[in-house]
């Protein structure tokens, strides 16, 4: 019987290498032995080299095509702001989902086509050194208001020891930039990151995260949303009619 | 009587070009060729299709059976994840628009 589902296994796996792409699937969260942020593979190398802008710009053409040129994503949510992020959680991020351990089907293909560690290097220099901008999506309820100030009491409490007052995170510790970030991707992530659907997060913040109400998540990810980190956004436009 | 049908007949015309330029502009706005390329004439991957001259009817209805979950096979997956921010008027559009262009 248990050879038999070895066996079984075995040929899953062996059927999923040979249908390439959707993307493979590596033990995350789900799994007992899971560790965040494990010091391993292509992240590392690509975290040691110096990325250079110049190519990088070059290889953020086809990244623009739904995340847009200014790295501003969609307000809608269905792609991320990436302008100003730190280069360390944008490798790892890549890395995972090359990785298969963040699952996203519509991401991974591109991923998949990064060439090496130095391009990954590369298109992350280049992001980082956007600047974010200022319009993004918000939340827009009625209650915006209060929503935002409930928000503001929760991520003073529990979320600003690692995202930071402005919403920078920490670079050193992969904690991610969420100032300019749309309030529906934020949602959406906390969501996942709360429900064990989003493999590659760190357990710590999974315990801090758990408890919470769907209302608690759309109240912090309004607050989010409005965060601004000084110096780090775009200028607004002049002269806009 | 002639008049008000050709009249008719120009503005039918008219939002026919209208709906394919609307088209094109929707292709690339809704990230169409991030995975298709240029006029769909070059995906990203070698197992993803080339969409340029297809059938509009037969493009149109795979569009809405992944955006519904219908069809799920294949890449599916990869599009569903984009479909939500495509109506299905614009569904109509694009696939008008790319059966039009030359493969």
């Amino acid at each position: 019987m248990k050879r038999s589902l070895v066996l079984t296994v075995g040929l899953l796996a062996a059927a999923s290498v040979l249908a390439g792409p959707p993307a493979p699937k590596k033990e995350g969260i789900e799994g007992k032995d899971y560790k965040w942020n494990a010091q391993e593979g292509e992240k590392i190398e690509a975290l040691k080299l110096k990325g250079d802008k110049k190519r990088g710009e070059e290889a953020y053409e086809i990244c623009g095509a739904c995340h847009l040129p200014s790295g501003a994503g969609r307000p809608d949510g269905t792609f991320p702001q990436l302008a100003g992020q730190h280069t360390t959680v944008l490798i790892k991020q890549m890395a995972d989902i090359r990785a298969g351990l963040r699952d996203n089907p519509t991401m991974y293909p591109f991923a998949a086509t990064l060439t090496d560690p130095q391009e990954l290097a590369d298109v992350s220099a280049y992001i980082e050194g956007l600047c974010i901008p200022v319009e993004h999506g918000k939340y827009d309820g009625k209650d915006a208001a209060i929503k935002v100030a409930q928000g503001k009491e929760l991520y003073e409490k529990q979320c600003k020891e690692c995202h930071k007052p402005n919403g920078e995170g920490d670079k050193e510790k992969f904690y991610p930039v969420i100032a300019g970030q749309h309030y529906k991707y934020l949602l959406r992530q906390m969501t996942e990151i709360r429900d064990g659907h989003r493999r590659n997060a760190n357990p710590d913040m999974v315990k801090v995260i758990k408890p919470y109400t769907d209302d608690q998540l759309v109240a912090i990810s309004a607050y989010q949303s409005s965060l601004k980190m000084p110096g780090s956004m775009c200028k607004p436009k002049a002269g806009k009619k | 009587m002639k008049l008000k049908l050709t009249l008719a007949l120009a503005a039918a015309v008219a939002a026919g070009s209208a709906l394919a330029a609307d088209g094109a502009k929707l292709y690339l706005e809704k990230t169409c060729i991030a995975c298709h390329g240029k006029e769909g004439k070059k995906p990203l991957m070698a197992d993803y299709p080339k969409v340029a001259g297809q059938n509009a009817a037969y493009m149109e209805k795979q569009m809405l059976d992944i955006k519904s979950g219908a069809r799920a096979n294949g890449n599916s997956a990869a599009m569903k994840g984009v479909m939500a921010i495509v109506s299905d008027a614009e569904i109509k559009a694009i696939a008008e628009y790319l059966s039009k262009v030359k493969p």
